[in-house]
């Protein structure tokens, strides 16, 4: 083969181009697909041939079903009755709670874990089989359990197992950033006489704060989008986002695919662009901080 | 090397008052960090362990009346789970499904990484697009495959014109393949996860190793596999391990796209669990065929867990050797 260096880069690059644009479009087509969809009349959600743009694109669904707008009411796939945006206050009360107690208490057990080793590292192991073993192995005795203590269908019951659920992410996560702060600091603070806490919240936490924006926002995907825990424990009082999505599967016989698509829309948007905020810290968080960027 | 540094081990042998205090005041400092770990599991895990414990050795369903006089019944339900042939079938199910979507997240994973790892023009972009669809809320990729996998729907309609060939199968209505329909989901929904694992390991890796054998003039393949790839064994294995749990728990997909069916085809694990539980309301049968999972899970987990402690050992080695990134302000 007569090829010259510089040719055969100018291929490989090619082709990785190629390979690359490929797999982009398939990454992308079904996120395309459904905000397409979402801006799309009735008649188009379901024909033959597909319509692969919406036209003329309309913001019906979305006036329909996140502030059931009465003039797109009249239409038999009218099912909004303004219940998203209750879903959406859920949605968000909840996730950023819990998230907000595993991200504090994670954190302060990392603290104890990286200086005073308060868990051995076989515990630590340990701590990730709350999220290694699947959640469906304890949903029933953990509805009974709720029922018999009042925390079924209550914002606070899912609050508490999204807060158990998401600790591991959070002491892991927090404690290969703490593990990045020379012990100095530390050290300097005791000297002159700080007390244990104050170390923790007024040097340790404050040194790390972009560590703990990325844990937060990190667990924040997490709790927004968990779909069986709150398919449990929330029934009719409080629904989350994704529960009320599933809604729309189940309550009617047609299929609603731009209402559907324009819910989905609002739901997962959000979590985009959380995601997108801390992409570089995601290999972190999903490896439980083992592996670092 | 932390502990010493900061606190107890410093205390004289002959402890003064003072060091005694001083030793009480760290005991209660480190108990009052693991305080609400220690209330979570007093009061939510630990009563949930044991009622599912209690369930699963009693005979009680909704309308058996109150549930803390159920008839005791020892191992019967034990018994019934392990000889009923579609508990049988989840497991199978729940291991090919998590096998598989396993293997295809890491091989496109990887692929992407290694073509991602050296800086080339709109990197960014590709990278960016690339964990779109981790970012989606699993019920919605469910619903978005119901809009596009119908067979007269968009994506055969896209596949049709591309090859010219009618290409018509019914992704969620053919037994045969809607646990393939799923598995393709869960890797389109989480070849970023490896993806991102395997980018971050490739660019991670020190560079001698690999600029040595370039020098010796091995070639990119030898390189690939006798540098690269050992090299970054701790991260492959952590991508296929924690890939693995996450999709033997998978439940939203499969059950809003297929609710077990069609026939059973796609009733794995958590989808069997459920239905006996919620829609056959089963639950004492339920219980018993939860603890079996657990257990079986645990046996799982606890061999991951030994895989990835000595993982982590090797990855924390290798990024005190590289310049192991700091804290960004």
């Amino acid at each position: 083969m007569a090829m010259t260096k510089s040719q055969r880069r100018r291929i490989t690059s090619g082709v990785r181009y190629v390979v690359l644009s490929v797999w982009g479009l398939m990454a992308f087509f079904p996120i395309y697909w459904i905000i397409s969809t979402s801006f799309k009349l009735d008649t188009q959600w379901f024909a033959w041939p597909p319509y692969y743009f919406p036209s003329p694109p309309t913001l019906a669904n979305y006036m329909n079903v996140w502030f059931g707008a009465e003039e797109y009411a009249q239409t038999q796939y009218a099912i909004s009755s303004q219940k998203p945006l209750i879903s959406l206050y859920n949605s968000t009360v909840i996730a950023v709670t819990s998230t907000f107690l595993s991200v504090l208490f994670g954190s302060m057990i990392a603290y104890g874990v990286s200086r005073y080793r308060i868990l051995s590292e076989a515990r630590m192991f340990q701590l990730l089989m709350l999220r290694m073993i699947p959640p469906i192995v304890i949903v029933a005795p953990l509805s009974l359990y709720y029922t018999a203590i009042g925390l079924i269908d209550t914002r606070f019951g899912l609050i508490l197992v999204y807060f158990l659920t998401t600790l591991p992410y959070a002491v892991w996560m927090t404690k290969s950033f703490i593990d990045e702060v020379p012990l100095e600091v530390e050290q300097a603070a005791e000297i002159l006489g700080a007390s244990r806490w104050r170390t923790v919240f007024e040097i340790v936490l404050p040194l790390i704060r972009s560590g703990l924006v990325a844990t937060f926002l990190f667990i924040l995907i997490l709790t927004w989008s968990e779909y069986l825990l709150a398919l449990i424990i929330t029934k009719t009082q409080v629904t989350t986002l994704p529960i009320e999505l599933s809604k729309y599967q189940g309550s009617t016989e047609g299929r609603v695919y731009g209402r559907q698509a324009a819910l989905a829309v609002g739901i997962t948007v959000p979590l985009m662009i959380v995601g997108l905020i801390i992409r570089k810290h995601l290999a972190r968080g999903f490896s439980f901080g083992m592996v670092r960027r | 090397m932390t502990v010493a540094a900061l606190s107890a081990a410093e205390a004289p042998l002959q402890a003064s008052p003072r060091a005694v205090s001083r030793r009480r005041a760290i005991r209660r400092f480190k108990l009052s960090l693991l305080a609400p770990l220690i209330a979570l599991f007093a009061f939510v895990l630990m009563p949930v362990l044991l009622l599912q414990l209690y369930f699963s050795v009693h005979q009680w369903t909704v309308y058996l009346g109150s549930w803390w006089d159920a008839d005791y019944i020892g191992l019967d339900l034990f018994k019934e789970v392990l000889t009923d042939p579609r508990f049988g079938w989840a497991v199978v199910r729940s291991l090919a499904f998590a096998t598989g979507s396993t293997i295809g997240c890491f091989v496109f994973g990887f692929l992407l990484a290694y073509l991602m790892h050296k800086p080339f023009r709109g990197q960014a972009i590709y990278y960016i697009i690339f964990i779109l669809p981790m970012l989606t809320v699993p019920v919605v990729v469910a619903y978005t495959a119901e809009m596009m996998l119908y067979q007269s729907g968009p994506l055969n309609d896209v596949i049709t014109r591309l090859s010219g060939i009618e290409f018509k199968p019914s992704w969620l209505s053919d037994p045969h393949l809607a646990l393939m329909t799923v598995s393709l989901l869960e890797i389109w929904n989480w070849t970023p996860f490896s993806f991102i694992i395997m980018l971050a390991g490739l660019t991670a890796i020190p560079k001698e190793p690999i600029e040595a054998a370039e020098i010796l003039g091995a070639s990119k393949w030898r390189i690939f596999w006798e540098v690269q790839v050992p090299l970054l064994r701790p991260v492959i294995l952590l991508a296929l391990v924690l890939r693995f749990l996450e999709a033997m728990a998978e439940f939203p997909k499969t059950w809003s796209l297929f609710q077990g069916g069609p026939g059973s085809a796609t009733e794995t694990l958590p989808v069997y669990i459920f239905m006996t539980t919620w829609q056959y309301f089963e639950i004492s049968k339920g219980a018993a065929m939860s603890y079996i999972v657990m257990l079986l899970m645990i046996v799982i987990v606890l061999f991951a867990i030994r895989l990835l402690r000595r993982e982590k050992r090797s990855l924390d080695k290798m990024y005190e050797q590289t310049d192991s990134p700091k804290v960004e302000a």
